[in-house]
């Protein structure tokens, strides 16, 4: 039998084995590494939508961007954007799977967990336009109830005032976001050993004591991986913002995607654009670098 | 005695908190279906108030017969099933490859796939945009189905490393002396084990496709080619826009992803747990 297992390994199995993972690893290579490679190259040129040819300008793109306002408009409005939308999914989401947790029927269990994760369903464009339609300034089912409860005199303008507009963002997203975070630290919670627990409550630890020094340490790695894979997530959102304001009033929602976007695409600067995306890129993948340092000290931590 | 009154009292909040939560989860989903329902006029007349008195199919009679949603629908289905069926068959072969033969690529893949996990779409939809047209691939369905592999192929290998790992390997073995060759062994021996694990996969592929906007706006540009998502936006432009119509429409897109979402739930939240522990 050995002498078989030998045999099937040397003959034409290298071979075979490489045929499985060729074609993902093909996908691989052409559509995630080339099109990177090809954005930093055309990063360093002038090359347009129109124009097939394009000449080298060297650092041109990055200084033009790094010295346009509005860059940094759009800069600044990512960082709110993803800070104000991850912290409230996780707040909203993680105080869900703890209540979730201590809920003991079974079907209440099952009922809110999936009444609670059918945003996450949700299409970015079905977000769009259901949302956009219950806050319209007009006929819009939110501002109209405001109205009638008299907590505001007028119809309120969640999306055309500039000031509430970002943080009407926020809240649609944290509205979509924060299922995926309950559902995921209640499947983290389930792996924590249930005596721990009771040891604590023979010692007489609190509520909160026993959190900290149980949960906490138990589910911290998981919700840190949350954090990053959402942070990216939440980082690169392009549908959602387009589709509800296109970045509107006066860029006042713009956020890096939809910069990098207008630039591309309406203003056909395909090397300007490719600039910014390796800037945000580069931003991305420090702020990783970052997390999983973290990451990897709780894991050390832990053995 | 104290133990009983401290868990009590948390458990009223938790279910409190919870029916809250469920709430503002659950009423985008019925507004937007009883807005679709609706005749314009009621909408005007009563913003506030939910249940139409008289439900009406205009809306619906008018996004697929005079929009002309069909096609639209028509075309998503093509784009979204045929990405399913290859995305699926690559990530397959692919994830079992890695359990059995790569264990060690294993590691090495899930941080590439973080890795490409942070490029922006709209960063790789230049240089799609860009050898699609000199392949003659812009406004092709073909064209979409091939740049859908980029998101697809990844998770759905993640996804599916999990499943495969379940497989004991003495019944390959026995497989194998029994004169079954790599393939055999592959999709008559493994493949039957983790259907469940394949299917929840497939589902998740259909889903994102299903849903995808940006490529899809930007790739593709003539309206007889392009998926419900696009279709849906445009019709924000559209003369005859009332939001009824837009609700109906929007409830064409949601409701296969929820209904598919709700299946497959508990396997793709379990294994983002799963993969993170380990």
């Amino acid at each position: 039998m050995r002498e078989r297992r030998l045999r099937g390994g040397v003959n034409g199995s290298s071979l075979t084995r490489w045929l499985f993972v060729l074609p993902a690893l093909a996908v691989v290579v052409c559509l995630l590494i080339y099109p990177l490679v090809s954005t930093v190259i055309y990063s360093f040129t002038n090359k347009t939508l129109i124009r097939t040819d394009f000449d080298p300008v060297g650092f041109e793109n990055y200084i033009r961007i790094l010295t346009d306002e509005d860059f940094f408009q759009a800069f600044g409005n990512t960082i709110l954007w993803t800070i104000g939308s991850l912290l409230g999914q996780i707040v909203v989401g993680f105080v869900g799977a703890l209540c979730l947790n201590r809920i003991k029927s079974r079907v209440g269990k099952n009922l809110f967990r999936i009444c609670a994760i059918i945003p996450w369903a949700f299409p970015a464009i079905a977000i769009a336009m259901t949302w956009k339609w219950m806050l319209n300034g007009i006929q819009g089912f939110i501002p109209s109830l405001l109205m009638q409860l008299g907590i505001t005199d007028g119809m309120v303008q969640f999306l055309s005032d500039p000031d509430l507009v970002l943080p009407t963002l926020m809240m649609v997203n944290i509205w979509f976001g924060a299922p995926l975070i309950l559902v995921n630290v209640y499947a983290a919670l389930q792996t924590i050993p249930q005596d721990q627990y009771e040891a604590a409550q023979i010692d007489g630890a609190s509520g909160w004591q026993s959190f900290r020094h149980i949960t906490a340490p138990h589910i911290r790695i998981v919700v840190g991986l949350l954090v990053v894979l959402r942070t990216v997530w939440v980082f690169n959102n392009f549908d959602i913002i387009f589709m509800m304001t296109a970045g509107g009033p006066a860029g006042s929602s713009t956020t890096m995607p939809i910069y990098i976007y207008n630039m591309g695409w309406t203003g056909r600067m395909v090397g300007r654009a490719s600039a910014a995306s390796i800037l945000l890129l580069l931003f991305l993948v420090l702020l990783c670098i970052l997390y999983f340092s973290v990451i990897r000290h709780w894991e050390k931590e832990e053995k | 005695m104290k133990k009983i009154r401290r868990l009590s009292v948390s458990g009223g909040f938790s279910y409190l908190y919870l029916t809250i939560l469920s709430i503002c989860a659950v009423f985008p989903l019925l507004w937007l279906l009883v807005s679709a329902f609706k005749s314009s006029t009621e909408m005007l007349a009563n913003p506030t108030v939910i249940f139409p008195k008289d439900w009406t199919l205009e809306n619906f009679k008018t996004v697929l017969f005079t929009l002309n949603f069909t096609v639209n629908i028509k075309n998503s289905l093509i784009v979204a099933l045929s990405t399913t069926v290859v995305a699926t068959f690559i990530s397959a072969l692919a994830a079992y490859g890695i359990v059995r033969f790569f264990p060690k690529l294993g590691n090495v893949m899930t941080k590439i796939l973080i890795t490409t996990y942070m490029f922006p779409s709209i960063m790789l939809v230049i240089p799609y945009a860009v050898v699609m047209s000199t392949l003659h691939l812009t406004n092709t369905r073909i064209g979409l189905v091939l740049v859908y592999m980029s998101f697809s192929v990844p998770y759905a290998v993640w996804m599916l490393v999990g499943f495969f790992k379940t497989v004991p390997i003495g019944i390959e073995e026995a497989a194998r002396i029994d004169g079954a060759n790599r393939l055999q062994v592959f999709y008559k021996v493994v493949l039957p084990l983790v259907a469940p694990g394949v299917v929840s996969t497939a589902i998740y592929v259909f889903i994102n496709a299903w849903n995808e906007f940006l490529y899809a706006l930007l790739l593709v540009s003539s309206s007889s080619k392009t998926t419900i998502s696009v279709a849906v936006k445009t019709l924000e432009g559209a003369d005859i826009l009332n939001w009824g119509s837009m609700m109906a429409a929007s409830a064409i897109v949601v409701i296969p992803s929820i209904i598919f979402f709700c299946l497959i739930q508990s396997k793709i939240a379990g294994g983002l747990a799963d993969g993170a522990v380990k």
